[in-house]
């Protein structure tokens, strides 16, 4: 009896475990049972040093066991994935997409932000992080987060005196990376949420000084992201768009508020539309030459690779605006040593999460304005 | 006391004599002998009763010899029986002859009876009344049939030193959680594994998407793997035929788990607590 319990017949997070059983074991193929079993067990977070802190963040956590992945990427002998050979075997995307995006795999070298730091337990390792505390000054020293959740930070690649959009910004994970760098001559935090825009303003009082709030440098706002256009475009050298979407590990995990739950069943099938008019928003919010980087944390394909490669088709289409694909490899390729990638993605780049570094899931996709 | 004395000093001695003055009710080296032991089997059996200081207790080894050339042990197993199980030299004669008479009631006929005590000599020291407690558990909590229970003490016969409500915590997982009868419970000799090692097991197919817990009709949308056929086999050929993963993923899913379960009693007797 004891195991019978009663409990609702079809929770949201069965119903979403259900959604995923017949869409990713189509998708990932022999990847899902052990993709499965990772988004069902407990996740691995990723400490973002807050360089504004007065203390010796980074020497504390490290004296605790755990490295900066981002500097830590020099071994090349071996990748994870070799070591896992019976599993790198089994490896294959069910994805069949003929891209017509003009995928010109430009291997440009990469210069990442030197003060990005994020710390993490090694492979294997299920320590937990202490939550952070305040410094003198009542600054917290670290931000945990998924840690595959700063790549899309890093391959937006800002550099010194860009303005940067980042359209949904709540909670503000991503916008604590990229205030890191200090390099941001103008950033613009918008969510349509005005509840989670105040969440927003409360992690960054947490984490920057006052200076580097100021008005001149910040502008926070609760716009709908898909009129963005409205209010100006063709102005940002960099734009982060991470939108909503089914946020699978959640999904199966919590039933408060999922998005599976019967009620918001009509939401969720319409995200990939609002997926799409917020990429596209972002797109023309950038200027020429600016560059734009799409993320979720799903592994849904249709949240991910048709939503770009509709934005990328509509933007010709509908608005004139000729766009390349840049090719996240190098990125990639740098972290395979933390993170499993899928191999092969035709557009893109997606973390997947495995039991001996449960990141993720992320998807990833830059994008440059040539026109 | 003075007995255990003399027989170290006799065996310093190589000489036997004053053991052998009570031939009626002690052990003696001879009688050993004459009972088919060889010269070291004889001094190994002696020199483990003179471990037995102070409680009087020799004078239950010879009884406890008799008794098991009595069911028609040879030398050798009852040596076995006795290293595996020194204890078995203080039970006295009527106890045993009523631990033995009770587990052929319980169904254990000749040959099953001698290898029972062979492979799990402790049977030997626990009493009737235990005994029964457990045959009647399984029979009308777990509703085992008689063959069953015989099963599941040849099997698992260490079940009757196991505390009876982690024993029904186990069965009711395996039941309900895991939708397991009876029948295949036997065959997978369930009660040989730890909850934990279950659970583990278990969780981790489950997680992988590989077992789902039948529904009231008892149907699944996937074909449950036997619990035979992931239990009794060793990790290896869990994670390579049934599982379908790696060893690493397995140790951090172990690791997990542990850590998980841990957390949940504590959270349990703090409610207790509260
Ligand atoms: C994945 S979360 C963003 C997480 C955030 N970037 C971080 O790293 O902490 C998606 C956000 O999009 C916001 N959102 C949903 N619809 C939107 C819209 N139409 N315009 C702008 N933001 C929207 C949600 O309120 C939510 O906070």
């Amino acid at each position: 009896e004891k195991w019978a319990a009663t409990r609702p017949k079809n929770p949201p997070t069965r119903l979403a475990l259900q959604h995923f059983d017949a869409t990713y074991s189509v998708q990932l193929g022999n990847l899902w049972p052990s993709v499965r079993v990772a988004l069902l067990s407990e996740r691995k977070y990723g400490a973002l040093v807050n360089n504004f802190s007065y203390e010796a963040v980074l020497a504390n956590l490290q004296a605790q066991g755990c490295r900066d992945f981002i500097s830590d990427t020099h071994t090349e002998t071996q990748s994870c994935f070799e070591q896992d050979k019976a599993v790198e075997a089994d490896k294959e995307l069910g994805v069949s997409m003929k891209t017509s995006v003009n995928n010109s795999q430009q291997h440009s070298a990469l210069q990442l932000s030197p003060s990005i730091k994020c710390v993490v337990f090694p492979r294997g390792d299920i320590t937990r992080f202490k939550p952070a505390r305040p410094d003198m000054h009542g600054l917290l020293g670290y931000y945990l987060m998924d840690a595959a959740s700063v790549l899309p930070c890093l391959a937006l690649d800002v550099q010194e005196g860009h303005s940067v959009l980042d359209l949904c910004a709540a909670p503000g994970g991503k916008t604590l990376v990229l205030l890191q760098t200090q390099a941001i001559r103008f950033l613009c935090l918008n969510d349509v949420s005005v509840s989670r825009t105040l969440r927003l303003k409360r992690v960054l009082n947490s984490y920057v000084p006052k200076q580097f709030l100021s008005d001149e440098m910040l502008r926070i706002t609760s716009f709908d992201g898909t009129k963005w256009a409205e209010v100006e475009s063709n102005t940002f050298d960099r734009v982060i768009v991470d939108v909503p979407c089914t946020t699978d590990r959640h999904s199966l995990m919590e039933d408060d508020n999922n998005i599976f739950s019967k009620s918001r069943t009509a939401e969720r099938r319409r995200l990939p539309q609002l997926q799409l008019e917020l990429l596209l928003a972002g797109i023309k919010a950038a200027c020429p030459g600016g560059e734009i980087v799409y993320s979720t944390c799903t592994l849904s394909q249709i949240q991910n690779l048709s939503v770009v490669e509709q934005a990328v088709y509509l933007a010709r289409e509908n608005h004139g605006i000729h766009l390349e694909v840049v090719s996240l490899r190098p990125l990639t390729h740098m972290f395979r040593k933390t993170f499993h990638f899928t191999p092969d993605l035709q557009l893109g780049e997606m973390v997947v999460p495995h039991l001996a570094a449960n990141f993720g899931p992320i998807y990833m996709c830059k994008l440059k304005r040539l026109t | 006391m003075q007995n255990n004395i003399t027989l170290q000093s006799a065996k310093e001695n190589h000489e036997l004599r004053p053991l052998a003055q009570k031939p009626d009710s002690e052990l003696s080296l001879r009688s050993l002998l004459d009972m088919g032991f060889t010269d070291t089997q004889a001094e190994q059996i002696c020199e483990s009763v003179s471990k037995f200081r102070g409680g009087g207790f020799t004078k239950h080894a010879l009884s406890s010899l008799t008794t098991l050339f009595g069911l028609g042990l040879n030398p050798t197993s009852v040596l076995k029986v006795l290293q595996k199980c020194p204890e078995l030299y203080t039970v006295k004669e009527s106890q045993l002859q009523q631990r033995i008479g009770n587990l052929r009631k319980v169904g254990f006929v000749e040959g099953s009876l001698q290898r029972l005590v062979v492979y799990y000599p402790q049977i030997l020291t626990v009493p009737v009344k235990t005994i029964k407690n457990v045959v009647l558990f399984l029979r009308e909590k777990c509703l085992f049939t008689v063959q069953q229970v015989t099963d599941i003490l040849r099997d698992s016969p260490a079940i009757v030193q196991e505390d009876l409500g982690q024993v029904e915590y186990k069965f009711q997982y395996v039941y309900f959680r895991m939708g397991v009868k009876q029948a295949e419970m036997v065959k997978s000799r369930l009660f040989r594994f730890k909850l934990d090692e279950v659970r583990c097991r278990h969780c981790f197919l489950e997680r992988r998407g590989l077992y789902e817990t039948p529904d009231k009709k008892g149907q699944t949308f996937i074909i449950n793997p036997k619990l035979d056929s992931f239990l009794k086999v060793a990790q290896d050929t869990f994670l390579t035929e049934v599982a379908k993963a790696s060893a690493e993923e397995y140790s951090v899913f172990q690791r997990l788990m542990a850590r998980e379960w841990q957390e949940e009693d504590r959270h349990h007797s703090r409610i207790e607590a509260d």
